[in-house]
């Protein structure tokens, strides 16, 4: 678990030498001003320090949509067979940002709860995770220091951080002592102490604020239930489910089956759902848990900030990266909702 | 015995009827599967009762009513196919122009003049208001689109044979978007319908750089008030905003008339 000081060269040269065995995922810019996570070609430039949040998050990647769950197909006894899923192939997702990384060992935790989802675990035990330090909030939607996620190391094998005399590589894990072996780095004897002082730089405030500490939120939540706050931005909403689709920690989804034309083969599928749009909380009646828009604004906020945090004890699931409100067409940014609501039940502070 | 499927034309190009002849791979298990009745008006329409009947096009004239009551008696389920059928396509725009304009626009003057005087005169072109499948006749299911989706047509097909209620979610186009990773339409500085309108089509345009102009009719839960406002705040004018409405959802009750 050693530290090491490498050149950007350097690090580049061994990330490539990764993606010659396995899938690597770096985010990689598309269109004008979005970056995706992306598999790693022979002649792509790794861009280390200039890429926003991804428009999906990496942690998607161990929960893709239209995954395959099983597959039937007719013996020669004339029964239909239970197919298992093909295996995913080992995979190391890198240049991952705190905020990502704490969203997908929240994402570990939800997943291993009873009834554990051995889809995802297949997926992420054959994941290795090469994270990227941040020293400046990434821009002006950023929020990951004031719901703790800054400082997310867990989960990563690999740690990155932006030296001014090079790249500062951590090994955090057998796994990342492993994939370094093919690494021709200089051991760094005080890695960690080189990363706390370029830490010590961070502008503060870092990013945008918190009205409340994020342990008063749930009591918040409680106490502005009836809130027009949640109306009020509803009004604005589309309820089309980007917010939800672009969440580190949003993990919904809706099963399909999908028969063969001659009924004797099938396939079930998961894809990924979303509580903004109205049809998810629809039952048989028809009935809707939550038909009104401002009712479901409420539902993913009090998720994020009361029901997951209580009931797994790992502080907000919302981990600031800004996405939701990045890619809102309405402008309806989680952050601003949450202050209002503070201001209106009186802080909690 | 096999089930009777019939497809019928009204007011469209038929390209729901190509998009179907392209799912090559799947056509001759769904030949294998079901009997094929009528076909662009190969047979006679007299052939007694069809399990499923799939209309294509917009209704414009007096005998294309009748014709759709007829098919819709004899038939056990009616399918609307593709934009024309759902939502009455860009044919609708026409109910907007008053129709001795649309006469002069087609015919000439001399014609508009004479088809307002002259009882016996009537052009082929002439009819009443532009109407989707619905508006006429009860519809069963609605494949949307302009053209229909090939995998949804047969995902209704297989859920109709099999018995079972096919699954046509009512989300957005941004969803497969966020699928598909793309490069949000608004980040690039362009008006999208994606957000109020009807996903399904996989983001098939904005897949290739495109954007969406909502072709498969507004959501029920659609935002209109909200899209308007946000394409005004980019400084479209609003002339520009009801043509784009125009071009697919003429016909969707919210989208018609302007609002300033």
């Amino acid at each position: 678990m050693g530290s090491y000081l490498a050149t950007e060269e350097q690090v580049s040269t061994w990330l490539h030498l990764l993606a010659k065995e396995r899938d690597l995922f770096w985010p990689r810019s598309v269109g004008q001003f979005n970056y995706s996570f992306l598999p790693l070609g022979e002649r792509d430039e790794i861009c280390f320090d200039r890429y926003l949040p991804t428009i999906v998050p990496p942690g998607r990647r161990l929960l893709p949509d239209d995954e395959t769950l099983f597959t039937s197909q007719q013996g020669d006894d004339r029964l239909s067979h239970y197919l298992p899923p093909q295996p995913s192939a080992p995979m190391v997702l890198a240049g991952v940002r705190p905020c990502d990384l704490k969203g997908i060992t929240q994402l570990d935790t939800v997943m291993a709860a009873a009834p554990a989802d051995p889809y995802y675990h297949q997926r992420r035990v054959n994941t290795v995770i090469i994270a990227m330090n941040c020293l400046a909030p990434c821009d002006s939607r950023c929020f990951c220091s004031a719901v703790g996620a800054l400082g997310a190391q867990d989960g990563a094998d690999v740690f990155l951080t932006l030296l001014a005399e090079g790249v500062l590589v951590e090994s955090l894990s057998a796994r990342g002592d492993e994939i370094l072996v093919k690494a021709s780095f200089s051991l760094c004897e005080d890695g960690k102490e080189r990363r706390l002082v370029a830490e010590g730089t961070r502008p503060l405030p870092f990013g945008r604020e918190l009205a409340v500490v994020p342990e008063a939120l749930p009591e918040m939540l409680r106490k502005g239930y009836e809130s027009p706050v949640y109306h009020r931005y509803g009004e604005r909403c589309y309820s089309c489910g980007t917010c939800n689709l672009v969440c580190p920690t949003c993990y919904c989804f809706e099963v399909r089956d999908e028969m063969s034309l001659d009924g004797f083969s099938g396939r079930r599928s998961r894809t990924w759902d979303s509580c903004m749009i109205p049809a998810f909380a629809e039952v048989a009646g028809p009935h809707n848990f939550r038909a009104e828009v401002g009712e479901r604004q409420r539902h993913r906020l009090k998720r994020k900030f009361e029901y997951l945090p209580e009931r797994f004890g790992l502080g907000s699931f919302c981990v600031g990266c800004g996405r939701c409100g990045r890619q809102c067409t309405a402008n309806i940014d989680i952050l601003n909702m949450v202050n209002d609501i503070a201001v209106e039940v009186g802080g909690g502070s | 015995m096999k089930p009777k499927v019939a497809f019928f034309d009204f007011a469209s190009c038929e390209g729901c009827q190509l998009a179907l002849l392209n799912c090559e791979d799947d056509l001759l298990a769904i030949l294998a599967q079901v009997e094929l009745v009528e076909f662009r008006e190969a047979i006679s329409e007299q052939a007694g009762r069809y399990d499923i009947a799939f209309i294509e096009g917009s209704i414009h004239r007096e005998q294309d009513i009748e014709r759709l009551y007829d098919i819709r008696s004899r038939s056990k389920v009616l399918v609307a196919l593709g934009a024309c059928a759902c939502n009455g396509n860009v044919q609708a725009r026409s109910n907007f122009v008053a129709p001795a304009e649309n006469y002069k626009a087609v015919y000439g003057e001399e014609d508009r003049n004479r088809v307002q005087v002259d009882g016996e005169y009537w052009p082929l072109w002439t009819h009443t208001r532009v109407r989707a499948v619905h508006e006429v006749v009860k519809v069963d299911y609605q494949l949307r689109g302009c053209p229909m989706q090939p995998t949804e047509f047969l995902h209704l097909l297989k859920s109709l044979l099999t018995g079972r209620e096919p699954s046509f979610p009512a989300n957005a186009v941004c969803v497969e978007c966020k699928k598909n990773e793309n490069e949000c339409v608004y980040d690039r500085g362009l008006a999208c319908f994606g957000p109020i309108a009807f996903g399904g089509c996989d983001a098939i345009c904005i897949n290739s750089g495109h954007l969406c102009d909502g072709c498969r009719g507004l959501l029920p839960y659609a935002n209109v008030k909200a899209h308007r406002q946000l394409l005004k705040e980019m400084g479209i004018d609003i002339t520009s905003v009801q043509n784009r409405y125009r071009l697919h959802l003429s016909n969707e009750p919210d989208a018609g008339e302007v609002r300033r």
